[in-house]
């Protein structure tokens, strides 16, 4: 075992040591970047829409302020080449760089900063209202000067300078009507490319590709390396692989490849893989519970459902390897706010029996306790095999579960609308902050009809509710990270969810291609230190 | 064109209209059934909404409106050939089918002309040699063909031309990037089309073959065939001249209900072969419930098969002079 042990970490170190040298290698020039990814974007700009191919393709022709380093995304300047924060952490001031140009030649300007985020992204933006609704006012002293003043702290506000999440859009490239009119999400600029970004849309034949072409007057001097990156949209799973394998692609990112794929294609020579530089995205997996009846209203019925499944095998046979088994609704990965001495959830189907005898649930006949109805997210058959899986497992347990398919139009009305469900699979991101992530899930005042993605559990803790106030105003630190661990613990015990599964997003790239994987939003930056031999 | 053929067509023409409103009518309502609407969609998409948010984006598609009034409103654009604007891709519907028209028509009219071909030939060799191992050859083969799921069989074809021999690309409508003019281009959007059509003629080649044999028997034991015999004439002259435009009748009738499922029905073909036609756009507006694109799409389709279909009965006319149009 110990020899076994050894040799894995040896030929781990030798790995390193070769990915070290592959990029140690010199960046060249030129070239392109082939990916691909399905569905195709509906739009180019995340204030369209923030839906992952649009994320993937714009962030690479819009910035933002910021750019970021590591994992827990550590901001360093990008379109803002420094800033200072008060110490009451009410006022921001960022300086920005000089000569930055719009794709169109026109200057980037204060101005253009203080429209993107109040006019666009406040109004537009998916999360706009969590960034910046308590933004009291924006000063623009001279062009190059951005102070943003706040009613209360946001903590998390370094980190909304995502080109995902606050692109800065020209002033100029809206007509004030389209402005006016409330009519944004349809002006032109959300189909073609008015960006500050190191490419600039150049082909966009919709149903077949987008090509990117290299921004020439980029800011960044010798910068991006890349010639051009390609969106290649290929609707089948199976196709999008044969296409990595013959090399006609050079890039699957995040989702892109089915789970089996991913798993056959690992193994190739030629090809990288790596589930790094998702962190600051955190996807995480639960099953949702309705708490309003019971059986579910009962922890102890949460807890034996929770104690029936085997995470480590739903990982390794459902979803071929990717992922993890999760630990609480924060991901492992976020070093700034995951409580690393939370341990794994226990599998124990004994211990489950006895906690729903002891609830008060006897078998009856046919050793069934009582029956459940599941739903599952319609992402693709994997989701569908695991929802065989959980009833497989629940049945063991005297739990008789009958599985309901819909598509994502009516499976959002069903749990978000109408609340009319027992339990169903649910995958969301933590973002780069829990206060984004989690917080909208777990909070009372979340319970409200229509609302996608929030509280259709009916789950209301005042204690909880209090802490995460808490911690939505607390600057980062000690004191807010010792909230959030609280807030753990808490819905560890409380299950209002069954927390399954830290799901990998398995990039899989061409071993020609270097320097993908920077930060904790990889996939989400832009590209300008890609290079391809 | 005689002058009785012109009335009948113009008659046709006018019948079109009620027709296709009838369908964008019955289409409307039938997809409010669907269970939440594009805002929905969109704001699940993007992760994190607020009831606010959601009802903004309702607002902004106009969803918010009583329904009588979205019907009223929807009917009379259409009046105009006003097909709107998609919900989610916030394009004019008509510049989205517009892009992916060419490409649906040039995928169905080869998949045709194989299946057309290729299932006539098969059919009539099938009838002459009727009992023979040929024929139970072409019999089976044609049921296996038919058998075989489409998406299945382009998978096989890939992995076989693109992967195993490298001959062919493995999807794509044309090499991107590579800016090709004129003949170029039109030869490699050629070697694009040949996996894809072929995938999607072999389902028809095996109706039609089976169609085929089955209607040349029917003819063959005609009586007219029997005096084209004692006249002398050879067993090919026979079967291309004589029986073969008698027997054309039901595969005729058939090439217009197979253009109706091409253009929506070749959805796993194109998702296959990521070809980028009107049949992807179809299914993914369904399931965003895109419902101006999904509209506009039928809308569209349904006058394509209302005229092909009309084409089908002139050429009826052609085939059989004895058929006259009233």
């Amino acid at each position: 075992m110990k020899t076994a042990r050894f040799l894995s970490l040896a030929a781990a170190a030798l790995l390193a040591g070769a990915a070290a040298t592959a990029d140690a290698q010199q960046p060249k020039k030129g070239g392109t970047l082939t990916y691909t990814y399905h569905p195709e974007p509906t739009a180019l700009s995340t204030i369209a829409t923030t839906a992952v191919p649009v994320a993937l393709a714009s962030t690479k022709i819009y910035e933002s302020l910021l750019e970021y380093e590591g994992a827990g995304l550590t901001p360093k300047p990008g379109l803002a080449e420094s800033w200072t924060i008060s110490p009451d952490h009410l006022t921001y001031t960022f300086k920005l760089r000089p000569n930055v140009k719009w794709h169109d030649g026109k200057p980037f300007t204060a101005e253009d900063v203080k429209f993107s985020i109040l006019t666009i992204a406040l109004n537009y933006h998916s999360r706009g209202k969590t960034y910046f609704s308590k933004v009291s006012s924006i000063e623009t002293p001279d062009p190059s000067t951005v102070v943003i003043k706040l009613k209360a702290p946001v903590p998390y506000l370094m980190r909304a300078f995502q080109p995902s999440e606050t692109p800065m859009l020209p002033k100029h490239g809206f007509t004030e009507k389209e402005v006016a009119d409330k009519q944004v999400r349809k002006a032109k600029i959300m189909q073609t490319s008015i960006g500050t970004g190191p490419f600039k849309l150049k082909e966009w034949k919709k149903g077949s590709h987008i090509i990117l072409e290299r921004n020439a007057d980029y800011w960044k001097a010798g910068k991006p390396y890349l010639d051009q990156v390609v969106l290649r949209v290929l609707p089948d799973g199976a196709a999008r692989a044969i296409a990595v394998e013959k090399g006609e692609v050079d890039l699957a990112p995040m989702t892109a490849l089915p789970p089996v794929e991913i798993q056959r294609l690992k193994k190739m020579k030629g090809l990288v893989s790596s589930e790094d530089g998702s962190e600051g995205l955190g996807p995480i997996m639960w099953l949702e519970v309705n708490l309003r009846d019971k059986p579910l209203s009962d922890v102890r019925v949460r807890q034996a459902i929770s104690m029936a499944i085997d995470r480590e095998k739903l990982v390794d046979v459902i979803w071929y390897g990717n992922g993890k088994p999760a630990r609480g609704p924060i991901v492992s990965g976020n070093p700034n706010h995951f409580d690393s001495t939370l341990p794994k959830f226990e599998y124990s189907p004994q211990k489950a029996n006895k906690l729903l005898d002891e609830a008060g649930y006897p078998k009856g006949a046919g050793g069934v306790r009582f029956k459940l109805t599941q739903n599952f997210l319609p992402y693709g058959e994997e989701w569908v095999r695991q929802g065989e899986y959980i009833r497989q497992e629940l049945g063991k347990i005297g739990i008789q579960v009958e599985t309901q398919s819909l598509d994502m139009g009516g499976w959002l009305k069903r749990i978000y609308t109408d609340w009319d469900y027992h339990f169903t699979s649910n995958f969301t991101h933590n973002y780069s902050d829990p206060t984004i992530g989690v917080q909208r899930a777990f909070v009372s005042t979340n319970i409200r009809k229509g609302a996608s993605f929030s509280n259709s559990m009916n789950y209301a803790n005042p204690k909880l509710d209090a802490l995460l106030n808490k911690a939505a105003a607390l600057p980062d630190g000690a004191e807010r990270k010792k909230t959030w661990d609280e807030v753990q613990q808490i819905l560890r015990a409380d299950l209002p969810v069954i927390f399954l599964i830290e799901i990998g997003y398995t990039h899989i790239w061409n071993k020609r291609v270097h320097g993908l994987i920077t930060n904790g939003i990889s996939m989400y930056s832009n590209w300008d230190s890609v290079w391809v031999e | 064109m005689t002058k009785t053929t012109a009335l009948f067509v113009g008659r046709r023409l006018l019948q079109v209209i009620p027709v296709v409103l009838a369908i964008a009518a019955l289409n409307f309502l039938l997809l409010q059934m669907a269970p939440g609407d594009a805002a929905d969609i969109l704001s699940g998409q993007m992760g994190h909404a607020s009831v606010e948010f959601t009802e903004q984006l309702r607002r902004e598609f106009g969803l918010d409106k009583p329904l009588y009034q979205q019907f009223f409103i929807y009917m009379g654009k259409l009046l105009v050939f006003d097909l709107g604007v998609s919900h989610l891709q916030q394009t004019p519907v008509i510049d989205l089918i517009v892009d992916r028209l060419p490409a649906t028509l040039i995928l169905m009219v080869s998949s045709i002309a194989i299946a057309v071909v290729v299932g006539i030939a098969l059919g009539v060799a099938a009838a002459r040699r009727q009992g023979t191992v040929a024929d139970g050859l072409i019999s089976i083969s044609a049921l296996i063909v038919y058998a075989t799921p489409a998406f299945w069989l382009g998978l096989m074809l890939i992995v076989l031309f693109s992967i195993v021999f490298d001959v062919l690309p493995s999807g794509g409508m044309m090499q991107i990037g590579a800016g090709l003019t004129g003949i170029d281009h039109a030869l490699d959007v050629a070697r694009h089309l040949i996996l894809p059509a072929t995938t999607l003629g072999l389902f028809y080649v095996a109706i039609y073959a089976r169609l085929m044999r089955a209607s040349m028997l029917e003819v063959y034991s005609l009586e007219f065939i029997m005096t084209a015999r004692a006249k002398g004439l050879s067993e090919s002259t026979i079967a291309w001249t004589h029986a073969l435009r008698n027997a054309l009748l039901p595969v005729v009738t058939l090439i217009g209900v197979q253009i109706g499922h091409l253009l929506g029905g070749s959805i796993l073909v194109e998702t296959v072969f990521g070809w980028p036609g009107l049949g992807r756009l179809v299914f993914d507006a369904l399931l965003q419930r895109d419902l101006n694109l999904l509209l506009g799409i039928l809308f569209v389709s349904s006058i394509v098969v209302v005229i092909a279909n009309l084409i089908v009965d002139l050429l009826y006319g052609l085939l059989d002079p004895r058929i006259v149009h009233k």
